[in-house]
């Protein structure tokens, strides 16, 4: 029994589908807890050194678990949140908690080169912190955060093909429940090639992008 | 008005302590264009932070207009930024934004009307000299653009304070010049109040009124710019002074006058005011039977007025020296035996 075209264009969608969604809730996670780790930091606007402590933590202890393992090890919370551990769905669950600490530390690392004379200016105009924040922080880090995003999105594609290793669907589950365990040397090029593509495509709209919000 | 009374800023640096800022005591009048120089690690950018309360003063307190910032919220002290503007020594600009939309950032962050905020925009524009700029991004102008943006920005809030950190040390000769003659019409027209922090004794001579010379985070000499200038004190104070008056003479000329059989003695002579255009010199040369020699001359303008130096070496019998002397005092300059001096 060989793989057809919907099959083909089935894991596509879902591999779409998997990394699109946890880049969502990753980003939701990611991005304030990213703000955070800036803005507690010693001698920036909102110094705490324990929130700063405590973040750096719990982010350290969530990057250093590779994600095969943080995939096995979260199962009874996956089931928890979406009542399987099988599926798409069932993936998308231990990509965020994947993807999420990552994105926090690139968003961390884009807002950091953002001069400090312009938070100076900002402070010495009056500003808040949130008005900081959202007016130059991150206006200022733009071009540098799409960059730093596509990253992470580039990231989750690759995690999220290794999340079909245990049924989550997608390309990765294509490649190996035929490519490998039924030695189709032709899918597994195919699902390759086609993953080749997707990168390519999102960092090349990343570089667009990231240019077109340098200046706006 | 500002006033430091007894402003320290003491940092910790792992155990050690490192005292920025030891004991300041400084008033700025309303209206005054006043320069604190100082070589870098003097304190310059933590006096001046202190003012807006970028730096919390460790010890001691800085008034605004009579009123103690450490005893404000942080609220009120961003509603007290707001009358204090500052621009910097590297502008500090928003990148991402265009000229219009860095001018126009403080009313955005007051939440000013939108159309109040294009009208007061061009306005500043226009008093700057970029209204022609508005839609260019900050990457797209030159250095002196750059600081007049920096400086319309400053004054979008009306503020009744100016803060200058190393405004000019950035930019060339010319360059400098223009922002400095900008300065002077802000102070003019607006009578806003301007501190600013430089090590280029340059700008304290081109616009401010009052100079205090800072070293070791102390204020080492203070007083107006003529004074200082005039009549410099400490050796600090000398050698800035000396960085854009320089009244040295060349060595080979020390040599000659020098030589053994020398027993010439050399006077300074400072004109001020109205004494730089009389014709002293030829006067005494002839009513006198002295020998006059220029060896070193050079005359300024502090704050307006005309401000000469002259190192002459004298030849002639002691008494006709001394009358000549007498008579040169007669005419309101400052002399003084300055043989040891070049020696």
């Amino acid at each position: 029994m060989s793989v057809n075209y919907d099959q083909i264009l089935e894991a596509i969608w879902e591999t779409i589908y998997m990394t699109g969604a946890a880049f969502g809730f990753s980003l939701l996670i990611g991005f304030p807890l990213g703000i955070f780790l800036v803005v507690t930091r010693n001698g920036h606007l909102l110094e705490n050194e324990s929130v700063s402590n405590a973040l750096n933590i719990v982010i350290n202890i969530f990057r250093s678990i590779p994600f095969i393992i943080l995939m096995v090890a979260i199962i009874p919370l996956t089931r928890l949140i979406v009542g399987t551990s099988i599926g798409t769905a069932a993936a998308i669950v231990p990509l965020v908690f994947y993807a999420g600490p990552y994105i926090a530390r690139l968003i961390e690392n884009s807002l950091l080169e953002v001069d400090k004379g312009v938070i100076e200016a900002a402070q010495a105009m009056g500003a808040s912190p949130a008005q900081i924040i959202f007016r130059f922080l991150i206006p200022e880090a733009l071009s540098s955060l799409v960059l730093a995003l596509t990253i992470a999105v580039v990231g989750l594609i690759g995690a999220s093909a290794m999340a079909g290793a245990i049924g989550g669907g997608g390309l990765g589950d294509l490649a190996i429940t035929y490519g490998y365990q039924r030695f189709d040397t032709f899918i597994m090029v195919i699902t390759v090639a086609i993953l080749v593509v997707l990168v390519q495509g999102v960092q090349s709209f990343g570089n667009i992008l990231s240019r077109r919000v340098r200046r706006s | 008005m500002i006033q430091f009374e007894g402003v320290a800023k003491i940092y910790q640096s792992g155990k050690q302590e490192i005292h920025a800022l030891n004991g300041i005591d400084l008033t700025v009048e309303t209206g005054e264009i006043y320069g604190v120089i100082g070589f870098s690690g003097a304190g310059k950018s933590s006096l001046i932070r202190t003012v807006n309360f970028l730096e919390r003063p460790s010890k001691g307190r800085v008034l605004i207009h009579g009123k103690d910032i450490s005893t404000l919220s942080s609220k009120e002290i961003r509603t007290i930024r707001k009358d204090i503007g500052m621009i910097f020594q590297h502008f500090n600009l928003l990148n991402s934004k265009t000229v219009f939309h860095n001018v126009a950032m403080p009313l955005l962050l007051a939440k000013t009307p939108k159309a109040d905020i294009e009208k007061q925009v061009k306005d500043l524009l226009d008093f700057v000299g970029l209204a022609d700029q508005a839609k260019k991004y900050p990457d797209q102008l030159s250095g002196g653009q750059k600081q007049r943006i920096g400086i319309a920005r400053a004054l979008a809030t009306n503020p009744s304070v100016l803060l200058c950190d190393e405004a000019t040390s950035a930019l060339d000769p010319q360059t400098t010049k223009s922002i400095l003659d900008l300065l002077k019409k802000i102070n003019k027209e607006y009578n806003i109040t301007i501190l600013l922090i430089t090590h280029e004794m340059g700008v304290i001579r081109e616009i401010c009124n009052k100079v205090a010379v800072l070293e070791d985070g102390k204020v080492i000499e203070q007083g107006t710019v003529f004074e200082v200038f005039s009549n410099p004190q400490q050796a600090t104070t000398k050698r800035f002074v000396r960085s854009v008056m320089n009244d040295e003479l060349p060595e080979s000329l020390l040599a000659q006058i020098h030589e053994p059989h020398s027993d010439n003695t050399i006077f300074r002579l400072q004109f001020t005011g109205n004494s730089v255009g009389t014709p002293v010199m030829s006067r005494v040369s002839r009513d006198f039977n002295v020998d006059l020699n220029v060896l070193f001359g050079n005359i300024t303008e502090l704050q307006g007025v005309p401000y000469g130096n002259l190192i002459v070496e004298f030849s002639g019998e002691l008494k006709e020296i001394e009358r000549a002397i007498t008579s040169i005092q007669d005419n309101n300059i400052h002399i003084e035996e300055v043989t040891h001096y070049v020696s």
